[in-house]
């Protein structure tokens, strides 16, 4: 009996020791591992869509179309507006001019299917699909269906250290008044992302956008302010318009790996590399 | 049949409109017009583009093929196309606004099917009281 009970006594405190040891383990690989971030409710989480808010001031769901009546100088950043460059934008932007005096294009990366990004696909002839919810505007641009994602739901931009760095840049929005404020930054730095007319974008890269929606409706008014310490000096402003379309919905456009075969242009000497 | 190139022919920078496209317009001379007058090689309907490529015979006879790149089947659509509006060996004739470096590549502007009808890419634009 003694014997047997020595041995039950033997074999609990092994089992103790067992347990301290591989706790004393899990908290050692507990702090060498840091904690993941916590990860905030999706915008489309039926718990964040139901959450109390006050109601938008507007729903900009629709699809919608630039108003290009101003002509091209219009709706394009153009050069009456361009803030003072740095040098080396503005090498870019030299070059730019010069390629335009030779009848040549210069570095259209869009054509060569690279994604055009923000600002460009809110300046061209390409139309949105936009669907509002309470916690996020999710923009679809026709222009090789590029999603962009306004956040609503009180959010902040992504710690830079994860945040994966895009050339439509991480979006998030607030309401004031009549107006939505779309804060937009966290751009990638690729050489492929232009702001327009030979002037590139860079990691920088910061826009501020102010929405209004107007007559009754119809149109939406987007007031851009740009700033780019590596690329110019200041603010780079300007004004786009957007008319409500209701005869028309986005549909697939890829640029497929030989759609330049059959468009000659887009391989022509006139490019500028 | 063979192409005929109308140099500088007056076309007003501000009938250039912008279309939907993927690249940039300033490859092509707006200022100037070319009359291709030959055979549907291919014609395919598609997103961002439409393109037709036509044989044209040059001065000598010798056939060439052209790119003509139009917009989206979005605008096309609504200016009466469809995509069987052409198929290859149809004879038409097509006017391009051409490559500035001379390569047998244009825009489109208008296209003459062998019954006379004319298509272009117009009237009907997106956001427009005439679209809706």
């Amino acid at each position: 009996m003694i014997r047997s009970a020595s041995r039950r006594v033997a074999g609990a405190l092994v089992l103790v020791a067992g347990l301290a040891i591989g706790a004393a383990q899990l908290a050692a690989q507990s702090q060498a591992q840091p904690a993941p971030p916590e990860s905030p409710l999706s915008a489309l989480a039926p718990a964040n869509i139901s959450k109390s808010r006050p109601a938008a001031p507007f729903n900009l769901t629709g699809n919608w179309f630039i108003d290009n009546s101003p002509g091209i100088q219009g709706w394009l950043f153009g050069p009456a507006t361009i803030p003072k460059l740095k040098p080396e934008a503005q090498e870019h932007r030299d070059a730019y001019l010069q390629a335009i005096k030779e009848g040549k294009v210069y570095r259209d990366d869009i054509g060569q299917c690279w994604p055009a990004g923000v600002p460009i696909i809110m300046t061209r002839v390409w139309p949105i699909a936009m669907i509002q919810l309470p916690t996020a505007i999710y923009m679809i641009s026709e222009f090789m269906n590029s999603m962009r994602v306004v956040y609503l739901d009180g959010r902040s931009h992504t710690d830079p250290d994860i945040v994966v760095r895009t050339f439509n840049g991480e979006s998030v929005g607030r309401w004031e008044g009549d107006t939505l404020v779309v804060e937009t930054k966290n751009f990638t730095n690729d050489p492929h992302h232009w702001v327009d007319q030979g002037v590139p974008a860079s990691d920088e890269l910061r826009i501020i956008e102010r929405i209004r929606m107007i007559n009754n409706g119809q149109t939406l008014e987007i007031a851009m302010t740009l700033t780019d310490s590596k690329n110019w000096e200041g603010e780079w402003k300007g004004v786009r318009r957007w008319n409500r379309v209701n005869d028309h919905d986005i549909g697939e456009v890829e640029c497929l790996p030989d759609l330049n075969e059959h468009l000659q242009s887009t391989s022509s000497k006139v490019h500028v590399r | 049949m063979k192409s005929v190139l109308f140099g500088a022919v007056a076309v007003a920078l501000a009938c250039a409109v912008p279309v939907l496209a993927h690249h940039s317009p300033a490859a092509f001379d707006r200022s100037k017009e070319v009359k291709l007058v030959g055979t549907v090689k291919d014609f395919r309907w598609q997103n961002p583009h439409t393109w037709i490529e036509v044989l044209v015979p040059d001065e000598k006879g010798k056939e060439v093929l052209w790119g003509v790149e139009l917009t989206s089947p979005t605008y096309l659509i609504r200016a009466g196309w469809k995509s069987n509006t052409i198929k290859p060996g149809d004879k038409v004739t097509v006017v391009v606004n051409p490559v500035r470096s001379g390569e047998p590549a244009g825009i489109f502007r208008s296209l003459t099917l062998a019954d006379g009808r004319v298509l272009t890419e117009r009237p009907a634009r997106l956001g427009t009281p005439d679209s809706k």
